[in-house]
Formats: structure tokens, C-alpha cells, sequence
């Protein structure tokens, strides 16, 4: 990884990005390399790919506007990944709430925070966007880091623990017992269920009884009481992510929902609360914006003259 | 060479598969990438506003490496939390933004250097 | 109350010493002594060196608190800006109550001796009063393990001596400065009359205390007030530096004082006189059997560091640089302090611990040296100056030489005498000094004075310098001068090997009457002629005060016809003035200085009496053997009987000579000798030329004063007609380098600059700067670490975001980069 990031002058530098690019994807190749029997997908090179070259697009680009762009792209990227890597409920929650809602309120607060360009300087950069700050410093600091942690990574990652045995198989199936419902429409569709016959609710804990090595679950009449019979579960059924996720949220994670709530909460309020605010204008900016007002005025009282000058005339 | 194909094409099985080591490394790889990439442009950029979108960035980095680590370790927790961070994320997003509206209106400017208050 | 707390702490005092006492002492505790008295004297020398403790009446404190009172009340008048001479009053009556309560303690003591409880005992009765606990500290309950110095008295016939001749010459000399000093009425004069009270209960202290801490207590107090009254016109930078001198130079013997102190507390495990004698009673016993090696090297050690102390404060041969200078205090002081009280207190020390020197093989040889060279050194210089305060500040140091010689050479008696006439006649010949400086606006150069005796109410200034000029030359048989000096004379002639001490004495004796009556022919006689001295202004328009003067009458007894009849004109004409032709006209002494003057001259011929005599001589106690106590009594007269009836007694003189002469061979046969050479000990083992020593010397000492004032005679005032130029001028050129190098006082003083002064200047001055640069640098390092660290530290709060942000990201980095290094170990 010692491969210089190309120094970012903000002025856009494609040659900076394509080394930094391609240095990154050696380095993914060669990661690759090292162990060829257990490669990731190929979507996992496109949407990293996708996810890095955007990153690296959102802190060199000199307007803010590209970079919040830019920005959404890398979160759709890392969206992929995430539906690469079975969590699809996340994938589109991230999609909705930061490309949906963060990145939307950041482009409407460009747009409030932007100086009203004057008349024939459209393409003007503020000079705070044009130069970046010390890139050197970051560029050594951020080095570091990276060699830190991907030291950490390559030395840590073989000591990890693998997951149990009983995690494997508990993971995949257990939870199918707190899905009644779902068992049951299952089997209807597969038609193993006889008509007015439903899964066998246990009532005090509201799960069906699966045998999970014979794949087979209580069946009841319709009356609730008759005999119980054992049928075959579908062999095809599992949990999908977004019920998996629920169960993991409500159960084993409740104060955390509660606490996020009231974290919601008190961001609405301080938005409200800070909306509220007026703020006294610094002298300095007050001084421009009459400056600029003005001139802005003069500007168009000329050229009302000369437009109603050229109109009186025509 | 079929098998590069293979394992490129096919490598990574679905949850609730098994989730190899090396496959995670990679992950974490690109999780640390974007991390550094937001970090440095959160130190570089002066504009207030890319500063904040480079926060974001890191937020996602993480969220990547939450999610991929929970997905080695075939536990869900990792996606909760990622549930919780963009909570997170998103609060501090909204109020970040409110104060740099503020700020805008002080100074007309989005200058972060124009606010050395603290100087000395 | 008070008198019966105390009365009862004296008892218990006594008791406690009843049972302290070794087996040798019961015997002469109280009444009935006649086993240990008769086995004592049947060897022909007196007793133990026990001594008999009694309680002490409470007035003898008394005698130390009235000085105290009247420092307070004259530090009051001070607070309270009194402008009258009320200081001067207070002061006199306190001390003449002083010198009362001594008396009568005197007389209650001598009921004692008197009455035979420790008649021939030879420690004498001493009468402990106990004021106040000062200090009593135990931290075990072992021999050694408590220390006591409490505030009591210590009041057996020595310390009667001492206080009433310090009693009422200090009452005397204060009623003298309530005159001299009252041209300083106002803050000078509360100032000046504080010190001197302050420095009487010093003195106190350190004569009637019973501990050596008290004593040394009262030897620092009489050294500052010393200090305080030499600079007492603080204005001027010499007498400031005389000050500053003068108390550094006793510091240095002091410094041996309280060495000798401590070893004496580590040795005899207490510094309290009773134990004190007590404990060192085995040694004299040693002493007497001529066994003085066995005596511990330790005991004879303490003497020698007490004597050294002693040269300090008596301006012995090193230490006496300050004495001269010290005559720029106002006279009063010098005659006080450097005259008759201060300088004598370390012949009182060595006196008091007189036991302690007589163990040692060593401390009173080196006392007789250094006193025999002293007075022949101080003699040469004072022949050549000219300041008469000088010459008679040099004669000081000159005679207390004297009676250090007497003390080494085992007349303690001697030295006593001289100490007590002296006072008397130096206190008169400073007066009488300063009566003239007071009256000629200062002027003390003899080349500028002359003829003043017969100038009008100079007269019994003039009578009495003569008087005190024929003491000090010790003039044949009608002063007291010549018997004191005789008797340290005639016993240093009489021991075998003090015969070398004996002739320098003899020597200065000789320079001693030259260079007074130089001063006397020169000043007193002769052509009248004066020129006023530097302090004019004060004098310049006094006439009403002359007048005033002229008008007050004396008092019976003293030729003052002339000073009664001067009123107002008569008394400006008479004065006469050749030569100058200013308006300057001499100040005639007053009433004040006049009495004191006349007592002084009379009490200089009564001395005579006590000196020679003892008119209080009280029956002998039974079982004494009358010879040898008549005949101790009878040398020395009643002081004789006092300082032999106290510690500081010659005892085992014999025994010590003899161990001195022959060494410890010879240490039995000393018994034997010692019956043979009966009583005080001044048998004639030597003899001057063939003649009983103590008979010659009484005859050559008077032919060698009557020689010396022979000589003054003839060069200062025969022919003599100017003030400036005598006959001696004619000489001086002949003696060379001699007369030169002596009016330079042998640049002693210079030396001491260069070999002490110096050197401790540049040592202060380097240590000035490591003060300077290594103290101060050091704290003001750590006044400077912080605010450099700050400075170092303040550009990185910088205000901006994105330095801290770097800063954050590389404060991560470094950590993550040690963990990594850590945990890959």
C-alpha cells in the first residue's frame, strides 16, 4: 500500500484520480491474489470500485453541489455491497434515508448557503473551495492510518473466531418456529397443508413445533384440537433478512430502539429550535452584501436606462 | 483458470452460508479505503459543507465494515447497528446543517478558517 | 506568694543538692562540718571543692529586674517621645535601688560565712534564687538524659564582688550621662538610656546566673548593647563600622564560648555551676595529689574554649581590634561598658569557672601569655597616639591584660583587686576625657589641648585625672592602683616559671606610667592653649547653658569655689584662649559631671582599704585553724576574702605547682609539700634577685612607676611651650620605624584585612552571585518552564478546525501505531 494518494490541489486532477484508482485496485488485486480459492464476487470489484472512485470524487471536486453528487453515488455503490452481503433490508434503508432525506436536505442547504453569484461571474469558485488545506499533513496522517489499520487487518483477520456450528444452523433456521403464519402460508402454497388444517401454535410462547433435523412441523385440525400430525416443511423456506433483522432489533436490542427514538426526537427539536434563532449579521458581511446590493442596483438601473433608452428609441 | 472464473463469478454464497476469511478481508479493505478517503478530506476541504459529507462517508465506511463483520460472524447484529448509526447519522446530519445555515448567515461565508474564536 | 513560692524552690533547690551530692559533699552541707573540715585542713589546704547551697532571698532578683523595669519604662519614654531627661532619672533610681538590694545581699551572704557554716570551706555558701523555670527538658530519666537552665541566681561572695561595684558604677556613670548626653534630649536620649539599662541587666544576667546558659545569655545581651551604645550615633559611618566591628569580634570569641559550653554539658552532664563544681570536685582531688595526667582530656579542654570566649569579650591579644575603635560611642559608654563592666566579664568567667582552669594542664599558661603579651602591645601602641580616648582605650586593653596575668599566675585574688580598682580609676580617667571633649567641642588630640587643669572649673577635672593617672601608673603606696598591681606583680615573681610573665608586666608597668602621665603633662599641666574640635556647631552659642552651668552649686566636700563664682560675663572673660582668635569658648563640666567625678576620685583612695584590709573580718568558726584563715583573709583584705571565699579560690596551688615544675614524678611527695607550704599557697618558691618576692615587688614596682612618670616629666612638660611640639618630638626620630609602626598601631588591623576581611569579601561576593544566578535562576526557572512550555504549546490552538482535526487524526495514528507495535511483540 505505499502508494502515494495523489496530492489533492482541489483543482481537478483526472490523472491523481485514475492513479489512485488503479493503486487502489492493484492493491484489491493483490489482495485477491493471495488467496484465489475464496475471491469475493465480481460485484464486490464493481461496487467497490464504484464506491471508491465516488469517494475519492466527493473530497477532490471543487464545487459543493458535484460533491454531494458524488456523494450519493457512493452510497448507492455501498448499497451493492450491502445487497452482496445478504443484507438487503439495509441496503435500501440506507438508500432511502441518506440519498432520500440526508443528501436531499444537504443539497437544499448548499443552496441556501451559497453566495448569490453576481451577473457574469457564474462559474466563479469561492477560493475556500478552490485550494485545499494542508494536503500534505493529511495526506502522511491518513497514510498512517491506513497502513495501521490494514496492518491490523491482515494480522487480525486470521486469528478470528469462526462462527459456531450451532450458530450456523441455529441461525438459519430457529427463528422459522416464531413465524407461524408464514410456515403456514408456505405450506399452503406448497399444498402440503389439508384444508382447515393450520400449524400448531404452542400458546404460551405462540411457536409452531418444528423438528428441524427431520424438517417437520405439528399440524393441527381445524378445530384446534384433533390430532396433531407432523408435515414436511417446505425445503426451500428461510427467514428473509428484513424479518431476521426485525427479530434481532425488537428482541435482543430493545433500549437501543427506544434511545434512537428519543435521539430522533430531540434532533427535531433542536432543528426547530435553532430555526428560531435570529442572528446578527457580522459588519464585515453586511458591508458586502450592501456593496454588492448596490452594485448589483446600479447595474440594472443602467441597464434599465439603456434597455428603456433602446426600448424609447426602437 | 476455471476456477478463478468460478470463484470470481460465483465465490461468495448468499447468507446463511458460510462467509470466508479472505473474502472479509477484502471487505474490511475497502471499508478502511473509504474511511481514509473521508478522513482526509475532512482534514483538507475547507468548506464547511464537504467537510460534513466526508463525516458521512466515514459513518458508511463503518457501516460497511459493521455489516460485512456481521456477516462472517453470521449474527444480525451488525445490521442492527448500522440501523442505529444511520439514526445517528441522520440526527447529526440535520443538526449539523441547521448550525452551518446559521454560520452562513454570520458571515456570509462557508469559510471553516474564518472561525478561529478559539485562537490562542 | 511570690516570696514563698520562691523561698520554697530555693529549698528544694538546696535539698535536691543534698541528695545529688556525691559522699564528699554531705559533709559540708549545713551545720556541723567538723569531721570533713578538720581532715581537710589537717593537710594544711583547705577543703573539697564542694560548695554550700543555700536559698536565696528574693531580693537578689531584684537586683536584675530593676535595670530590666528601667529598660522598659525608658523604651516607653521613648514610644511616648519624652523630651525631658526623665530617662536619665528613671535610669538612676532603678540602679541605685540595684546597688541597694546588693548591698543587702551582701550583707545576707556574709551572715553565712561569717557565722562558720562554710567558713573554711572552700567553695564557700552560695544562695541560689529561683526565678522561673527557663528551660527544664528531660526525654530520660538517665544521668545525662535532662538539661536545665532555669532563670536563678547564683549569689555567693564572688558574684557580690562583681555586682556592687557594676551596681554603682553604672548608677555613678548614669547620673554622669544624664549631663554628658543632654544636648540629645528627645529620642536619642530614651534611646541611649534604654540600652544602657538593658545592658545592666545583662550584666546581671551573666554575674548572678546560675547556669553557663545564662551567663552566656547575659555575654550575647551585654554584646549587643555594646553594640547598640558604640553606635549610638548611627549617623556617622565610622562609628557604625566600629559597631558592626566590635560585635563581629566578639561573635568570633563567642563562638568558643558556646563550644566550651556544650562540651561542658557533654562532659559534666549538666551546666549548672553547683553541678558543675560538684562533679569537677574528683578532679581537683586529683589535682591535689600532683596526678593531673589522669584528669580526662576532655575536662581540660572545656577551660581553654572558655578562655577563648574570654578574649573575645576582653580584648585579649587577637580579638582586641575592636576596643579602640569602640571609643566612638559617647563616653559614658566607653567608661561603662569598656572600662569597668563589659571587658571584665571575661576575667569574671574565667574566674567563676576558676576550678575548671585550674585542672587543666595547659589553659592558664596560655591565659598568662597571651594577657603578659597583650599589656606590653597595647603599651607600645597607646605610647604613640595622640587621641587620648585612644591611648586610655588601649591602656584597657592594656590592664585587663594585667588581670588575665594575674589569674594564670594563681591570684585570683590579684586579678579581683585589679579588676575592682581599676574599674574605679579607668572609669574616672574616661570622664574625666570626656568632661574634656564634651567641653572643647570635641577635640581629643593631645598636640591641641594643654594647660586645661588650671583653666577655671576645670579644676576637679584636672584633680581628677591626676588622681586616676596616679593609679594607673601605680604610684607607691597611695593609690590602689600600685596595691592591686602589686599583688599579680608580686605573685608572678613568686611562682618559678610565670618569672618571664613577671618581667614583661614589670616592663609595661613602666610604659604604663610613662604614656599616662604623657597624657596628663601634655594635656592637664603646661601652657594653657586649646582649639576646638570638630563638634563646634553644638557648643557655638551655648551661653545660657554656661551660664547655667556656672550657677549650679556643688556639693560638700569638692573644691568648686572657683566654677561657684563664674556667673554670666565673668565667666566668658576668664576663659583664656591663646592663640585662636575665634569666638570658641570651652564648656566647663557641670553639677553631674563634677559629683561624680569627686566620688569617683574618693572612692579611688577608699579602695585602698578593701583592697588591703578586710574591716568585716568576722570571727572564725570553730575548729578552724585560725593561722591559716587569718592569713588567707589577710591577702587581698576584705576582696581577698570574698573571691577566696567563692569558687574562684586558689586551691592546690602548691600541688599545682608542683605537677608544673616536675611534672607527675614528683606526685607523691606533693602531700608532704603540702603541709609544708601551709595556707593560700604563696610561699616563695622563687625569689626576686635574693629577695622574698612579694616584699621586692612591692618596692621595684613603685621605683619603676616613679621611673616612667619621671621620664613623662621630663619630655612632655619641661620646656615645654606650645601644645603641639614637646621634647619627646626630638626622640621619635631616633627610634625609627619603631614609633612609626606603633602609632600605626602595628597594623594589626591592617593585617586582619588582608588576611580575613578580604578574602571573606570576595567569598561573600561570589557567593552574592551564586545567590544571584543559581538561587534565583533556579526559581526563576520555574517561573520560566511553564511559560516557555506555553509558548511552545500555544501555536497548536490555532482556532481552526482543521488543525485540530489533523491534529485528532495524528494523535489516532501514533496510538494505533503503538498498539499495533505492542501487541505484535
Amino acid at each position: 500500500m505505499c502508494l502515494a494518494l495523489p496530492r489533492r490541489g482541489v483543482s481537478p486532477q483526472i490523472l491523481g484520480a485514475i492513479l489512485a484508482s488503479t493503486a487502489g485496485g492493484l492493491a484489491l488485486v493483490a489482495l485477491g491474489a493471495m488467496n484465489p480459492t475464496q475471491l469475493p464476487n465480481v460485484y464486490f470489484y464493481v461496487f467497490s470500485s464504484v464506491a471508491l472512485g465516488g469517494a475519492l470524487r466527493v473530497i477532490t471536486h471543487p464545487r459543493p453541489v458535484y460533491a454531494a453528487l458524488y456523494f450519493v453515488l457512493t452510497v448507492i455503490a455501498t448499497a451493492g455491497l450491502f445487497l452482496i452481503l445478504s443484507a438487503e433490508f439495509m441496503a435500501f434503508a440506507l438508500i432511502i434515508v441518506y440519498a432520500g432525506a440526508i443528501l436531499i436536505t444537504y443539497l437544499f442547504v448548499i443552496m441556501l448557503a451559497t453566495q448569490a453569484p453576481q451577473e457574469g461571474e457564474i462559474e466563479v469558485l469561492t477560493e475556500y473551495d478552490t485550494s485545499a488545506r494542508e494536503p500534505i499533513a493529511a495526506t502522511v496522517v491518513g497514510f498512517l492510518l491506513l497502513a495501521v489499520l490494514s496492518t491490523m487487518m491482515f494480522t487480525g483477520v486470521a486469528t478470528l473466531k469462526a462462527p459456531t456450528a450451532e450458530k450456523r444452523d441455529g441461525m438459519t433456521d430457529s427463528l422459522l418456529a416464531d413465524t407461524p403464519r408464514k410456515i403456514e402460508r408456505a405450506m399452503r402454497s406448497a399444498g402440503t397443508l389439508e384444508p382447515g388444517e393450520h400449524v400448531k401454535i404452542d400458546t404460551a410462547s405462540g411457536t409452531a413445533q418444528i423438528d428441524f433435523a427431520a424438517r417437520t412441523v405439528a399440524v393441527t385440525g381445524t378445530d384446534g384440537e384433533g390430532q396433531t400430525r407432523l408435515a414436511a416443511l417446505p425445503t426451500n423456506l428461510s427467514l428473509s433478512n428484513a424479518e431476521r433483522l426485525g427479530f434481532s432489533l425488537l428482541r435482543d436490542h430493545p433500549g437501543a430502539i427506544e434511545i434512537a427514538g428519543v435521539i430522533l426526537l430531540m434532533a427535531m427539536l433542536g432543528a426547530v429550535v435553532l430555526s428560531r434563532k435570529q442572528v446578527q449579521i457580522d459588519e464585515d458581511a453586511k458591508l458586502l452584501q450592501s456593496r454588492s446590493l448596490a452594485a448589483s442596483l446600479a447595474k440594472s438601473n443602467i441597464d434599465n436606462r439603456t434597455n428603456s433608452g433602446g426600448g424609447i428609441a426602437s | 483458470m476455471s476456477l478463478l472464473i468460478n470463484s470470481v463469478f460465483l465465490g461468495q454464497a448468499g447468507f446463511p452460508a458460510e462467509f470466508s476469511a479472505p473474502a472479509l478481508s477484502h471487505y474490511i479493505l475497502v471499508s478502511a479505503l473509504m474511511f481514509i478517503i473521508g478522513l482526509i478530506g475532512f482534514i483538507t476541504r475547507r468548506n464547511l459543507i464537504v467537510m460534513f459529507l466526508c463525516t458521512e462517508l466515514m459513518f458508511q465506511a463503518a457501516g460497511i465494515a459493521m455489516v460485512a463483520f456481521g456477516r462472517y460472524h453470521l449474527d444480525l447484529t451488525g445490521q442492527t447497528f448500522v440501523v442505529f448509526v444511520l439514526t445517528v447519522a441522520a440526527a447529526e446530519a440535520s443538526m449539523a446543517l441547521a448550525l452551518i445555515v446559521l454560520l452562513f448567515r454570520r458571515k456570509e461565508s462557508l469559510n471553516a478558517e474564518e472561525w478561529q474564536d478559539m485562537k490562542g | 506568694m511570690l516570696l514563698t513560692h520562691i523561698l520554697a524552690a530555693g529549698a528544694i533547690q538546696s535539698q535536691g543538692i543534698a541528695e545529688q551530692a556525691g559522699s564528699g559533699f554531705a559533709q559540708t552541707l549545713g551545720v556541723g562540718l567538723t569531721s570533713g573540715l578538720s581532715a581537710g585542713l589537717a593537710s594544711g589546704v583547705v577543703g573539697s571543692a564542694g560548695v554550700a547551697i543555700a536559698a536565696g532571698h528574693w531580693t537578689t532578683s531584684l537586683i536584675v529586674l530593676l535595670p530590666l523595669l528601667s529598660f522598659v519604662l525608658c523604651a516607653l519614654c521613648a514610644a511616648g517621645r519624652v523630651k525631658s531627661k526623665l530617662p536619665a532619672w528613671i535610669t538612676v533610681v532603678c540602679l541605685g535601688g540595684a546597688f541597694a538590694f546588693a548591698v543587702h545581699s551582701y550583707l545576707g551572704l556574709d551572715g553565712h560565712i561569717g557565722g562558720g557554716e562554710g567558713a573554711a570551706v572552700h567553695g564557700g555558701v552560695a544562695q541560689i534564687t529561683h526565678l522561673f523555670d527557663w528551660i527544664n527538658f528531660a526525654w530520660g530519666s538517665g544521668p545525662g538524659e535532662h538539661f536545665i537552665a532555669s532563670f536563678a541566681f547564683y549569689v555567693d561572695t564572688l558574684t557580690c564582688l562583681w555586682m556592687l561595684f557594676v551596681t554603682g558604677l553604672a548608677t555613678l556613670i548614669a547620673l554622669y550621662a544624664s549631663e554628658y548626653m543632654s544636648h540629645d534630649v528627645g529620642a536619642g536620649y530614651c534611646r541611649f538610656f534604654a540600652a544602657f539599662s538593658l545592658f545592666v541587666f545583662s550584666m546581671a544576667c551573666l554575674v548572678m546566673g546560675d547556669n553557663l546558659l545564662l551567663l552566656y545569655l547575659g555575654w550575647e545581651g551585654v554584646g549587643l548593647c555594646s553594640y547598640l551604645l558604640i553606635g549610638y550615633f548611627y549617623k556617622k559611618p565610622s562609628a557604625v563600622a566600629a559597631a558592626k566591628k566590635a560585635f563581629i569580634v566578639n561573635r568570633i570569641g563567642d563562638l568558643f564560648l558556646a563550644l566550651g559550653i556544650m562540651l561542658c554539658w557533654v562532659h559534666f552532664g549538666s551546666i549548672e555551676y553547683k553541678e558543675i563544681f560538684a562533679k569537677a570536685a574528683p578532679y581537683i582531688e586529683l589535682l591535689k595529689q600532683g596526678n593531673i595526667d589522669s584528669i580526662p582530656a576532655i575536662a581540660q579542654l572545656i577551660p581553654i574554649l572558655l578562655m577563648l570566649g574570654a578574649f573575645g569579650k576582653s580584648a585579649q591579644l587577637p580579638l582586641y581590634v575592636w576596643l579602640p575603635d569602640a571609643m566612638e560611642g559617647p563616653t559614658p559608654v566607653s567608661a561603662l561598658i569598656h572600662a569597668a563592666t563589659m571587658v571584665t566579664a571575661g576575667v569574671y568567667l574565667i574566674a567563676r569557672t576558676y576550678p575548671l582552669f585550674l585542672i587543666s594542664e595547659h589553659a592558664l599558661p596560655i591565659v598568662g601569655w597571651v594577657g603578659a603579651l597583650t599589656a606590653l602591645v597595647a603599651a607600645t601602641i597607646a605610647m604613640a597616639q595622640f587621641d587620648i580616648k585612644r591611648i586610655m582605650a588601649y591602656s584597657t586593653v592594656s590592664q585587663l591584660g594585667y588581670m588575665f596575668a594575674g589569674l594564670a599566675v594563681l591570684t585570683s585574688t590579684g586579678a579581683a583587686a585589679h579588676v575592682f580598682t581599676h574599674a574605679f580609676f579607668k572609669a574616672m580617667l574616661f570622664l574625666s576625657c570626656g568632661a574634656v571633649m564634651h567641653g572643647f567641642a570635641g577635640q581629643l588630640d593631645l598636640r591641641k589641648l594643654s594647660g586645661v587643669g588650671s583653666m577655671p572649673g576645670w579644676r576637679v577635672v584636672g584633680i581628677a585625672m591626676l588622681v586616676g593617672c596616679l593609679n594607673l601608673a601605680g604610684f607607691p603606696i597611695i593609690t590602689a592602683g600600685y596595691w592591686s598591681k602589686d599583688m599579680i606583680l608580686g605573685e608572678a615573681f613568686a611562682n618559678p616559671h610565670t618569672i618571664a610573665i613577671g618581667w614583661i608586666l614589670l616592663v609595661t608597668a613602666g610604659l604604663t606610667a610613662y604614656y599616662t602621665f604623657r597624657v596628663y603633662f601634655r594635656v592637664f599641666v603646661g601652657p594653657k592653649y586649646y582649639e576646638p574640635g570638630d563638634e563646634l556647631h553644638a557648643d557655638g552659642g551655648d551661653h545660657d547653658a554656661h551660664a547655667a552651668h556656672g550657677k549650679h552649686e556643688g556639693h560638700a566636700g569638692h573644691a568648686h569655689a572657683g566654677h561657684a563664682g563664674h556667673a554670666g560675663q565673668e565667666a566668658h572673660a576668664d576663659r583664656g584662649h591663646t592663640g585662636t582668635a575665634s569666638h570658641f569658648h570651652p564648656h566647663p563640666p557641670g553639677w553631674a559631671i563634677n559629683t561624680v567625678l569627686g566620688v569617683l576620685a574618693v572612692a579611688a583612695f577608699v579602695a585602698i582599704i578593701p583592697v588591703t584590709m578586710n574591716p568585716f573580718k568576722s570571727a572564725p568558726a570553730a575548729g578552724v585553724n585560725a593561722a591559716t584563715a587569718g592569713e588567707h583573709e589577710a591577702h587581698g583584705g576584705w576582696i581577698g576574702h570574698l573571691v577566696q571565699s567563692s569558687t574562684a579560690a586558689t586551691v592546690g596551688t602548691a600541688a599545682y605547682l608542683e605537677t608544673h615544675v616536675d611534672g607527675a614524678a614528683h606526685s607523691g611527695q606533693s602531700n608532704s609539700t603540702d603541709a609544708g607550704h601551709a595556707g593560700a599557697g604563696h610561699a616563695a618558691h622563687a625569689t626576686f634577685f635574693g629577695f622574698e618576692a612579694h616584699k621586692a615587688m612591692m618596692v621595684v614596682s613603685g621605683i619603676v612607676g616613679a621611673i616612667g612618670i619621671l621620664v613623662a616629666f621630663m619630655l612632655h612638660y619641661v620646656g615645654r611651650t606650645t601644645a603641639a611640639r614637646s621634647k619627646a618630638d626630638a626622640i621619635v626620630p631616633l627610634l625609627g620605624p619603631l614609633a612609626y609602626w606603633a602609632q600605626r598601631k602595628w597594623f594589626v588591623d591592617e593585617f586582619y584585612d588582608i588576611l580575613i576581611v578580604k578574602p571573606l569579601w570576595v567569598l561573600s561576593n561570589i557567593f552574592a552571585l551564586v545567590d544571584k544566578y543559581l538561587v534565583d535562576g533556579l526559581v526563576d526557572a520555574f517561573g520560566w518552564a511553564p511559560r516557555a512550555v506555553g509558548r511552545t504549546l500555544r501555536p497548536s490552538q490555532s482556532g481552526e478546525i482543521h488543525g485540530y482535526a489533523l491534529g485528532m487524526a495524528g494523535g489516532i495514528a501514533v496510538l494505533l501505531v503503538i498498539v499495533l507495535l505492542v501487541t505484535l511483540q
